[in-house]
């Protein structure tokens, strides 16, 4: 879409007809500041946006006094539009009619429309939809920017959604990953009714569900940390360059700053390495067998002693068991080796008879006191007494003497110990060696903070060489360290969190396993082979969404930095960074600059401008490329801060981009001090354009006066 | 090619497939026609997605789950 021509008529300082003949490419509009340049810019603004609100202060001040009361007059703007060789006329006007001297009243506004075919038959047409189907809205709100501030597109919540929705095929894949998550969700229910049609189920899954809850909570408890943790350490980064810029030497604090950071990295490595965990020492690692070896011996002398009572012990056991045994052998040699008879045998009361009696009634024989036979039966009869008692400590005949053998477990233990003795002897030294080693590296970090104390007060006095004046720099230096402290606590907060929220998603993880193995055991199994693929076709939409999103970005990116590159050519500027950030409650996209991964905070208005600039010549690029057309660009005063020679380096340099481009600046014009005449500097004869034109006041002019404004358009 | 097969196309380019279904590329249907017609039931079910969201006539949430899972169930 090309716009062939503008037409501003008495719209504030444009009196009466004037025409803007544009051309393809580059059309330049030099103007003073005053003399019609942001003017020309809001006639266009107003042609797109234009409201009924006070319109009688848009109306041309000369115009309404020259016309006779109860007269009117057309305020007018439009624009002559070539799309695919058709020509389209769209124009914003209302009828002001003047009442009273300085007094008017205004109709309503009308947008008109006309087409015309490529054969000049001409329709009229309703003029909104004509500008909406020529100009989509959403294009134009990249094509017009009024003033640097105007050119970091990105400072609107919703400049990325609609830069999506116009320019990427990303915006098709967001009702897929609602959609995939929607049935997943529902996969995942029927297999948990189905689980819980087993009670005991039931009780299981509430428990886990509510461990479940537990951790998402605190998962969304850390993220909020996490995030607003980031955005902090990025605001002071950017607080510690900003100090930074005050210093003169900023190479030098550069220099120390990495140094310092080296340094305190090295502190931070040789203390993690520091290992004074005696206590796990102690009992882990059997310190406290340090003293062992005398107890030992002590022990062992003990067990071996004893070890050899109990043997003596067993061998005397043994020996009288031999001799009991050799009695009763003898006594069955005494009898001819018949078998006695039993004890008690004849009876005690019949022997007690018999011996009272003084005869053996079994052989019937006398048997008096003293006589053979008479010992004979008294011996028996002893001998039975003696069977009726037990004795209490004499061990049965086959019992042995020792029922358990702890001795011999005694001397395992023993030997055990000796075998251990070899490594318990290690433990002296290799208590020496830690903290010989820990002392090493105490020592090594002592040192280090010293060197580190030492690059700190150069760093102090660095800043105190800076040209910011002294009490700022008070300021500046206390809050520099302060800065500095706090980065370094924010930074050791993010790993933390990190480490926590890797330890929440593990256990998050282990209660969900816990879960489907409920399931896997107890559901049907077609609904858990249907909740798996929905849980996949989940991750594919929500991948292939990032993925196109990403692509989307990489390409803005990389089309911003050509342009950057040759916006700025021989000169730093770093790279363009087009970053996803995680916000609190969002994300965002922001657009900043870095040179090797380290974003610079505060560049300088020229740099960032042409940052803005390229990134907004990247989106046209890309919408010719979507659309298929290219669509005009209009800029006021894009490059306040660039300087003329960097402003016509880079009109140059646009001048090569395919689109139309409509710059309003105030650069290559000059006002002769004697005569203070207005002319058009010679350097403006190499600036490459398609097209220049001068807005200029016509003189004379009282500037107190609007009856005398007239801006003039010169076609240059 | 319509909207609806380099949608289809871009969710079937994705590694899970050939890593955890063991699909080969140069077997993957490359419009939602052919898709709808795959033994596989992952290919199948997303396929029934896209034309549900993208086809002709697009369908309700209900409709999409009924179709989808109605579909699993019975394949799987």
């Amino acid at each position: 879409m090309i716009i062939r021509k503008i037409q501003i008529d008495n719209y504030l300082c444009y009196y009466d007809t004037n025409p803007f003949e544009l051309s393809e490419g580059l059309n330049i509009i030099l103007g003073e500041n005053g003399e019609g340049k942001t003017k020309f810019f809001e006639a266009v603004d107003w042609l797109f946006n234009g409201e009924n609100r006070e319109l009688d202060m848009l109306i041309s001040a000369k115009k309404l006094n020259e016309t006779e009361i109860g007269d009117s007059f057309r305020v007018r703007v439009s624009m002559t539009v070539e799309q695919y060789g058709s020509k389209s006329i769209i124009t914003r006007s209302f009828l002001a009619k003047k009442e009273k001297a300085n007094e008017c009243s205004t109709s309503s506004f009308m947008i008109e429309g006309i087409s015309e075919n490529s054969l000049g038959e001409r329709t009229q047409v309703d003029g909104q939809s004509l500008l909406d189907r020529i100009f989509p809205f959403q294009i134009r709100k990249y094509s017009m920017f009024k003033g640097e501030a105007d050119l970091n597109i990105f400072e609107s919540e919703g400049a990325l959604v609609n830069l999506i929705n116009l320019f990427s095929e990303a915006k098709h894949y967001d009702k897929y990953s609602e959609k995939g998550a929607f049935l997943r969700e529902k996969a995942e229910k029927a297999v948990e009714d189905s689980s819980k049609l087993d009670k005991k189920n039931e009780v299981l899954y509430k428990k886990l569900e509510g461990e479940m809850l537990f951790f998402d909570r605190e998962r969304a408890k850390y993220l909020v940390h996490l995030y607003s943790t980031e955005e902090e350490i990025r605001k002071i980064e950017g607080h510690l360059q900003l100090a930074e810029s005050h210093v003169s030497n900023a190479d030098a604090l550069e220099t120390l700053n990495k140094r310092i950071k080296e340094i305190e990295e090295k502190i931070s490595y040789l203390t993690s390495r520091i290992d004074e965990n005696y206590t796990t020492s102690l009992f882990d690692e059997n310190w406290i067998l340090v003293a062992f070896e005398s107890f030992h011996k002590e022990f062992a002398n003990k067990i071996s002693a004893h070890s050899k009572t109990r043997r003596e012990l067993q061998s005397d056991f043994d020996k009288q068991k031999g001799i009991k045994e050799g009695e009763k052998k003898a006594m069955a040699e005494l009898l001819n080796n018949a078998v006695p008879l039993p004890i008690g045998v004849p009876s005690k009361s019949h022997m007690e008879e018999m011996l009272n009696d003084e005869i053996c009634k079994v052989c019937n024989r006398e048997a008096e006191k003293g006589s053979e036979p008479y010992e004979f039966m008294m011996k028996r009869l002893k001998t039975y007494l003696e069977s009726q008692v037990i004795e209490a400590n004499e061990p049965s005949r086959d019992e042995p003497l020792f029922k358990f053998n702890y001795t011999n477990r005694l001397d395992n233990l023993s030997m055990s110990h000796e075998d251990n003795l070899k490594n318990l002897r290690l433990i002296r030294s290799n208590i020496k060696e830690l903290f010989e080693f820990n002392d090493d590296l105490k020592k090594d970090i002592e040192e280090l903070n010293e060197q580190l104390e030492k690059e700190k007060t150069d760093r102090d006095r660095v800043l105190g060489n800076s040209s910011v004046a002294e009490e700022k720099l008070i300021d500046v230096l206390k809050n520099y360290n302060a800065w500095q402290k706090d980065l370094k606590n924010r930074n050791q907060e993010k790993v933390d969190c990190i480490t926590k929220l890797k330890n929440i998603d593990s256990d998050l993880k282990a209660k969900k396993e816990e879960k489907d193995k409920i399931d896997t055991n107890s559901a049907n199994s077609f609904l858990i082979k249907t909740r798996n693929i929905l849980r996949d076709i989940e991750t594919i939409f929500i991948e292939t969404k990032e993925k196109k999103f990403d692509e989307f970005i990489e390409k803005l990116q990389t089309k911003s930095n050509n342009f950057f590159k040759t916006i700025n050519i021989d000169a730093f500027t770093g790279k363009i960074v087009i970053t996803r950030r995680n916000k609190v409650n969002r994300k965002i996209v922001e657009v900043e600059l870095q040179e090797d991964g380290r974003t610079f905070y505060k560049p300088n208005q020229s740099l960032l401008t042409s940052m803005h600039i390229s990134t907004l010549f990247a989106i046209s690029e890309l919408a010719s490329e979507i659309k298929e057309e290219n669509f005009p660009m209009i800029f006021d005063a894009p490059t306040s801060s660039f300087g003329e020679n960097k402003t016509a380096q880079f009109l140059n340099v646009i001048f090569e981009t395919k689109n139309q481009k409509i710059l309003l600046i105030k650069d290559f014009l000059q006002t002769d001090k004697a005569t203070k005449t207005l002319s058009i500097k010679k350097e403006f004869e190499n600036v490459r354009r398609n097209k220049a034109f001068w807005v200029k006041l016509e003189r004379p002019f009282d500037a107190n006066n609007l009856k005398t404004i007239n801006s003039q358009v010169i076609t240059l | 090619m319509a909207r609806k097969d380099d949608i289809l196309k871009s969710f079937l380019t994705n590694e899970l497939l050939e890593s955890k279904y063991e699909l080969k590329k140069e077997e993957l249907p490359s419009t939602i026609r052919e898709a709808l017609n795959s033994d596989k039931p992952i290919i199948k079910a997303i396929a029934l997605i896209v034309e549900g969201l993208d086809g002709t006539s697009p369908v309700t949430d209900s409709v999409l789950r009924n179709l989808v899972t109605q579909f699993l169930n019975e394949v799987l």
